[in-house]
C-alpha cells in the first residue's frame, strides 16, 4: 500500500503509517544522523539563544540582561559595516563564480584531448586548505616588492598596498573568495549542462538558431532552477565564511573586512563577550533564512 | 554539434592549459618558492629559484610541524569515520524512501547548511569545557561530523540514487528485511560511492581552519591549520618555512584528490545538489 | 555549565591538597627521591627569533637544578594573544604560571583566575623594584603579578641617514616631524609603523606625550580630549606629510623593525632594546630621548610586564618558587634571547650588561620619570584595561591613521567603542 495513497487526517491511519516498516526502517536508519545533529546543533542553538540575553563571558557567567544584547547591536555601527560587507562580499562572490564556473563549464563541455585532466586541475582552488591559499595569495601582493607589484612596477604603475588599503583589502579578499569557489561551481554547472536534453538542441539547430539563440533559449532555461538553488548556496557560504577574511587580514585593515561572523567571533573571543557575540550570530541566522526564503521563493516561481 | 577538426580541437586544449596553469598560478608559485630560502627570495624577487634548496624542509622538523600533521589525520579520519556512517544510512534512507519525517530531514540538512557555526561553538565550548574535551580531538571530531552532515549525505544519497531497486526489491521477496537487504545487498556494491564520500569528508576536516582554532589550542592538540597560522604570525617574515610547511600540508589534499576525481566524473557531487 | 562552582571545586581542591601535603612535609624529613611535579609554564615571546631557545634553556637549568620539578616550556605568540589565555583559562587549562602584558594579570585576578605573588614579592624585596612598577601591579591590596619587563616605547633613529640628510637628532615633537619628512623620498620613508597592537601603541605614546592620555583623570574616555585629540592630529599630519610609509597599516611589528633595520626607514617606535636584533645595523641605530611636547610635556608609555600565577595550579608552592628563581636568573633571557625591554629588577638592572650599553643605560636615565602607563591619564590599573589592550579597536585607529584618513571619524569611532566597554 503506497503511503501517498493512504488519506491523511485521522490519528489512527497516521498510527497505521508510522508502524509500517516504510516509516520504521527510515527512522532507524536517520538515527545515528539526527542524535548528532540533536547535539551539535540543535541543543547548543537553544543554549546559544539563551546566552544572546545574558551578559556572561567565557570564563564568568553573567545574568540576564533582556534585549540589552539586540538593542546594542543593532544601534551598533559596527554590525551595519559588517552587515553591508557580508552583502557585499556574497554578491560578487556569487555573480564572479557563477561567470566564472559557467564559463569554464561551457568550454570543458566541448571534446579536447586532456579534457578529464583539466577538469581535475581546475579543482584545486578549491580543495586546497584555506591557509595555504591565503599563504600562496599573500605572498604574490604582500608589498611593495611582491610579484603583483613587480608586474605593475614593469607597466610603469605605482604599487599596490593590498594589506593596508581599505578598498584594495575588500576587493583582494573577494577575488581571493572567488578563486576558493568557483571549481564548486564549475563543478554543478557541468554535470547540469550535461544532462541536457540533446534533443532540444538538435530542434533548436533545425530551426536555424545561432549558438547564442541556442545558449539563450535552451541552454539558460534549462540551468534557471540548479542556478538558483547554487547561487542560494554560494550565498549562504559566503556570509558565513571565517577563514578568508580572518585568515587574511583578521578582519582589517581598520575593520574593512569584517564580516558578521568576524564580528560575532571578535565579540565572543577578543571582547569575552559571550552576550554579543551569540546575539550577533543569531541575528545572522535571521538574516541568512530571510534571503534564503527569499531566494527559494524566485526558484518555486520559475 | 558541429565538426570540430582536430586544429581546434587542439586549440581548444592549449587555451585550457594557459587558462589553467593561471589559475593555479598562487599555488604553482608556492610550491616553486618553498624551494628557496627566504634570504634568496628577498635577494633575487625572482620566481623561479635559482638555487634548489631543501633548507626550508629541514627547518621544519625543528617545528611542531609534524605533530601537527599526525594531529590533523588523526581528527580527519575521525570525522571521516562518524560522519560518513551516518550519512550513507541517512542517504540510503533519503534515496529510498519518500514520506513526511524525510522531507522535514532533508530540509533541516539544509537549513544545517546555513547555520553559522560559531552559534554552536559558544554553547558548545561551555559545554565541552567541564567535560575536558577542550583541546581534545574528539570535540572537533564531533564538530566536524555534524557539520560535513549535509553534503556528504546528499552524495551518498545521489550514489545510492544509481544502484537500481531491483536488487534489493528481489532481496526482500526473499524475505529479507529491508535494512538486511541494505546491509547485504546494497552496501557491498556501494564500495566506489563510499570511497569517494569518505575522501570528500576527510578533505572537508582537513582543511578545516575555524572550529579547530576555537577547540584545539595547545600545541599538542593543534591541527596543521591552526599550526601554520601560529608560524604565519610568528614568522611573518619566513617565507621560506611558510611556503614549504603549506606545500607538504597540501600534499595529502592532492594524493587523495587523485582518487576521487574520477567520481567527479559523474556526477556524484553536482546530483546531489539538485535535491 | 555553572562555572563559579566549577572553579570553587578545583579552589577548594587544590587548598585541600596543599593542606595534606603541608601536614605530610610537616611530619618527615625530605626525602630523597620526592615526587616529580610537572608545572606548565606558558612565556610570551620577549625578544627575537633567538628568545624561544634561550628561555628553554634557562628552563633546561631549572629542571636540571631541581630534579623533582619539571618545568613545562610554552611559547605564546603574541597575535590573539588575548584569546589564548582566554579560552584556556575557561576550559579550565590554564598553566601554572605565564608571563604577560600590563594588565593581563589584574583582569583575569577579577574574573577569579589569578594568585596573588604577595609572598613572591615580599621574598624578593620592595627594594628590588621602582615604586611605580610595584604600584602598576597593586590590585584589591594585592600584588596580581610580579614586575619582570618594562616595555618602554622610545623612537629609534637611523645615525646614517640622519646624517646622509645634515640633521641634528629631533628632541621635540616638531623637530620629529621635520626631520621624518626631510628623509622621505627615493622609495623610503621618515617613519615606518605597523597596523598590529605594537603600531596601535604610537596611538596612546603620542597621548600621553602630549599630556593627554585614552583616561581622563575621572577614568572617563578621553579619546577625544583636547591634549589626545591635539597629540593623534600629529600622526596624521605625519601621515599628511607623506612621511609615514604606505604600507604601514598592513604591515607586522617584525616587518616594520625589518625595513627599519634594512635602513628603508629613518625612524620607528620600539622597545628601548628592539635594536639588539638588528644584527649588523646595530651601530647605525640611535634612541633619541624623550621627545618634547608643544605644550612642555616629556612624557612617555611604558608597559611593567609582569610575571603571574594561576588559581588553577595544582602547585602553588612550586610555582611561586619557580617565579622567584626565574626573576633572580633571567639575565640570559636578555644576553641571550635579546629581550626587547628593560629589566625591572634593580640589582639585574645594575649588572653591565645593562650598565655597559649606553643605549639601555640612555634611556634608564632618560625615560623612567616620564614613564607612563596605559591608564593615562587616571593611573593605576583595573581589569578593563586588559580587555583595551587586547580589544583591537586601537588597532583600527591606527590602522586607519596610517591609510590617511582624516582622524575625525575614526577617533569618534575608537571614543564611541572605549566608552562602551568602560560602560560595562
Amino acid at each position: 500500500m503506497a503511503l501517498d495513497q493512504v488519506e491523511a487526517g485521522t490519528w489512527r491511519t497516521r498510527a497505521r503509517q508510522m508502524a509500517t516498516p516504510e516509516f520504521v526502517t527510515p527512522a532507524i536508519l536517520l538515527t545515528p544522523s539526527i542524535l548528532l545533529l540533536m547535539l551539535v546543533i540543535a541543543y547548543p542553538m537553544v543554549q546559544g539563544f539563551y546566552f544572546s540575553f545574558t551578559n556572561g563571558s567565557l570564563m564568568k557567567a553573567g545574568r540576564l540582561v533582556g534585549i540589552d544584547n539586540y538593542v546594542k547591536l543593532l544601534t551598533s555601527p559596527a554590525f551595519y559595516h559588517s552587515l553591508q560587507f557580508s552583502l557585499v562580499f556574497a554578491f560578487f562572490n556569487v555573480v564572479g563564480c557563477y561567470l566564472l564556473g559557467l564559463g569554464l563549464a561551457l568550454l570543458m563541455q566541448k571534446d579536447m584531448p586532456g579534457r578529464a585532466v583539466f577538469r581535475v586541475l581546475l579543482l584545486l582552488p578549491w580543495i586546497v586548505p584555506s591557509l595555504v591559499s591565503i599563504v600562496a595569495w599573500r605572498w604574490m601582493v604582500a608589498d611593495d616588492k611582491a610579484l603583483f607589484n613587480q608586474i605593475v612596477a614593469v607597466f610603469g604603475g605605482s604599487p599596490i598596498y593590498f594589506l593596508s588599503d581599505s578598498s584594495w583589502a575588500i576587493t583582494l579578499v573577494i577575488i581571493i573568495k572567488i578563486w576558493r569557489s568557483f571549481p564548486f561551481m564549475m563543478l554543478s554547472l557541468l554535470a547540469a549542462l550535461q544532462s541536457i536534453d540533446r534533443s532540444l538542441y538538435e530542434a533548436a539547430a533545425i530551426d536555424s538558431a545561432t549558438k547564442w539563440q541556442s545558449f539563450c533559449n535552451v541552454t539558460v532555461p534549462q540551468i534557471k532552477n540548479i542556478s538558483i538553488v547554487l547561487g542560494l548556496l554560494m550565498t549562504v557560504w559566503s556570509v558565513n565564511d571565517f577563514d578568508t577574511p580572518w585568515l587574511l587580514t583578521q578582519g582589517g585593515p581598520a575593520n574593512a573586512t569584517e564580516n558578521l561572523i568576524v564580528l560575532a567571533y571578535r565579540y565572543t573571543f577578543a571582547r569575552n563577550d559571550v552576550g554579543m557575540g551569540a546575539a550577533t550570530s543569531f541575528v545572522t541566522l535571521f538574516i541568512l533564512m530571510v534571503l534564503v526564503f527569499f531566494l527559494l521563493r524566485l526558484q518555486r516561481r520559475n | 554539434m558541429n565538426e570540430t577538426t582536430p586544429l581546434k580541437r587542439w586549440s581548444l586544449s592549449a587555451l585550457m592549459l594557459v587558462i589553467v596553469a593561471f589559475l593555479n598560478m598562487p599555488i604553482i608559485l608556492m610550491v616553486l618558492n618553498s624551494f628557496q630560502t627566504t634570504e634568496q627570495m628577498l635577494l633575487s624577487r625572482s620566481v623561479i629559484p635559482a638555487v634548489f634548496s631543501l633548507e626550508n624542509y629541514r627547518g621544519l622538523t625543528q617545528t611542531p610541524f609534524f605533530q601537527y600533521f599526525q594531529n590533523s589525520v588523526i581528527v580527519s579520519l575521525g570525522a571521516t569515520v562518524v560522519s560518513v556512517s551516518a550519512a550513507v544510512l541517512g542517504g540510503y534512507a533519503l534515496s529510498r524512501y519518500r514520506n513526511g519525517l524525510l522531507q522535514g530531514y532533508s530540509t533541516s540538512l539544509f537549513a544545517v547548511q546555513m547555520f553559522p557555526v560559531i552559534l554552536a561553538l559558544i554553547p558548545l565550548f561551555l559545554i565541552f569545557q567541564p567535560l575536558g574535551l577542550i583541546n581534545n580531538p574528539l570535540s572537533v571530531i564531533i564538530v566536524y561530523a555534524v557539520v560535513n552532515l549535509p553534503f556528504i549525505t546528499w552524495m551518498a544519497r545521489s550514489y545510492f540514487d544509481t544502484i537500481p531497486r531491483e536488487l534489493e526489491e528481489a532481496a526482500l521477496i526473499d524475505g529479507c528485511g529491508p535494512i538486511e537487504a541494505f546491509l547485504r545487498i546494497v552496501l557491498p556494491l556501494s564500495g566506489p560511492g563510499i570511497a569517494a564520500t569518505s575522501i570528500f569528508a576527510f578533505l572537508f576536516s582537513y582543511n578545516e581552519f575555524f572550529v579547530a582554532n576555537v577547540f584545539l589550542r595547545t600545541t599538542n592538540a593543534m591541527t596543521l591549520p591552526v599550526g601554520i597560522r601560529m608560524f604565519m604570525d610568528q614568522f611573518s617574515t619566513d617565507w621560506g618555512s611558510l611556503m614549504a610547511a603549506a606545500t607538504l600540508m597540501m600534499l595529502p589534499t592532492l594524493v587523495l584528490f587523485m582518487f576521487v576525481q574520477k567520481f567527479i566524473a559523474h556526477g556524484a557531487v553536482a546530483g546531489g545538489v539538485k535535491g | 555549565m555553572d562555572l563559579i562552582a566549577f572553579y570553587a571545586r578545583v579552589t577548594r581542591r587544590s587548598a585541600l591538597k596543599l593542606a595534606v601535603a603541608a601536614g605530610v612535609l610537616s611530619m618527615t624529613v625530605v626525602p630523597a627521591a620526592a615526587q616529580q611535579v610537572t608545572l606548565n609554564f606558558w612565556d610570551m615571546i620577549w625578544g627575537d627569533k633567538a628568545y624561544p631557545a634561550a628561555a628553554q634553556a634557562l628552563v633546561d637549568r631549572y629542571n636540571q637544578e631541581n630534579p623533582n620539578v619539571k618545568v613545562e616550556y610554552r611559547s605564546v605568540p603574541w597575535s590573539n594573544w588575548y584569546e589564548t589565555y582566554v579560552t584556556a583559562i575557561a576550559s579550565g587549562s590554564a598553566p601554572d604560571m605565564s608571563t604577560g602584558g600590563g594588565f593581563q594579570a589584574v583582569q583575569f585576578y577579577d574574573q577569579g583566575a589569578i594568585l596573588p605573588v604577595d609572598d613572591v614579592v615580599k621574598q624578593i624585596g620592595n627594594s628590588e623594584f621602582e615604586a611605580s612598577t610595584l604600584d602598576a601591579m597593586k590590585y584589591d591590596d594585592h600584588y596580581v603579578g610580579l614586575p619582570w619587563a618594562l616595555n618602554v616605547k622610545v623612537v629609534l633613529y637611523r645615525k646614517d641617514i640622519l646624517e646622509a640628510a645634515g640633521i641634528k637628532p629631533p628632541t621635540t615633537l616638531e623637530e620629529l616631524r621635520q626631520a621624518a619628512k626631510a628623509t622621505t623620498g627615493n622609495g623610503k620613508f621618515g617613519i615606518v609603523a605597523s597596523g598590529d597592537p605594537s603600531g596601535a601603541h604610537w596611538i596612546t605614546h603620542m597621548a600621553i606625550a602630549n599630556g593627554g592620555g585614552l583616561f581622563n583623570k575621572d577614568g572617563t574616555a578621553g579619546l577625544t580630549s583636547e591634549r589626545t585629540k591635539e597629540g593623534l592630529q600629529f600622526l596624521s599630519d605625519l601621515v599628511k606629510d607623506g612621511s609615514v610609509n604606505p604600507a604601514s597599516a598592513g604591515y607586522t611589528n617584525n616587518d616594520a623593525l625589518g625595513a627599519f633595520f634594512r635602513g628603508e626607514a629613518a625612524f620607528v617606535l620600539a622597545g628601548a632594546t628592539a635594536s639588539s636584533q638588528a644584527g649588523d645595523a646595530k651601530s647605525k641605530i640611535g634612541i633619541l630621548p624623550p621627545l618634547k611636547g608643544p605644550h612642555g610635556d616629556v612624557q612617555g608609555l611604558y608597559f611593567v610586564n609582569n610575571i603571574m600565577a594561576y588559581k588553577q595550579t595544582q602547585h602553588p608552592q612550586e610555582t611561586m618558587a619557580f617565579m622567584k628563581w626565574w626573576s633572580d636568573n633571567a639575565l640570559s633571557l636578555w644576553t641571550d634571547g635579546h629581550v626587547n625591554n628593560l629589566p625591572a629588577r634593580q640589582s639585574l638592572a645594575k649588572n653591565p650588561y645593562f650598565t655597559n650599553d649606553p643605549d639601555i643605560s640612555f634611556v634608564m636615565d632618560n625615560y623612567m620619570t616620564g614613564a607612563r602607563t596605559l591608564s593615562q591619564t587616571k593611573g593605576g590599573t583595573f581589569p578593563v584595561l586588559n580587555t583595551i589592550d587586547g580589544d583591537g579597536f586601537l588597532l583600527s585607529l591606527a590602522q586607519a591613521i596610517w591609510q590617511g584618513q582624516p582622524l575625525e571619524a575614526p577617533l569618534d569611532t575608537a571614543q564611541s567603542h572605549l566608552e562602551e566597554v568602560l560602560g560595562n
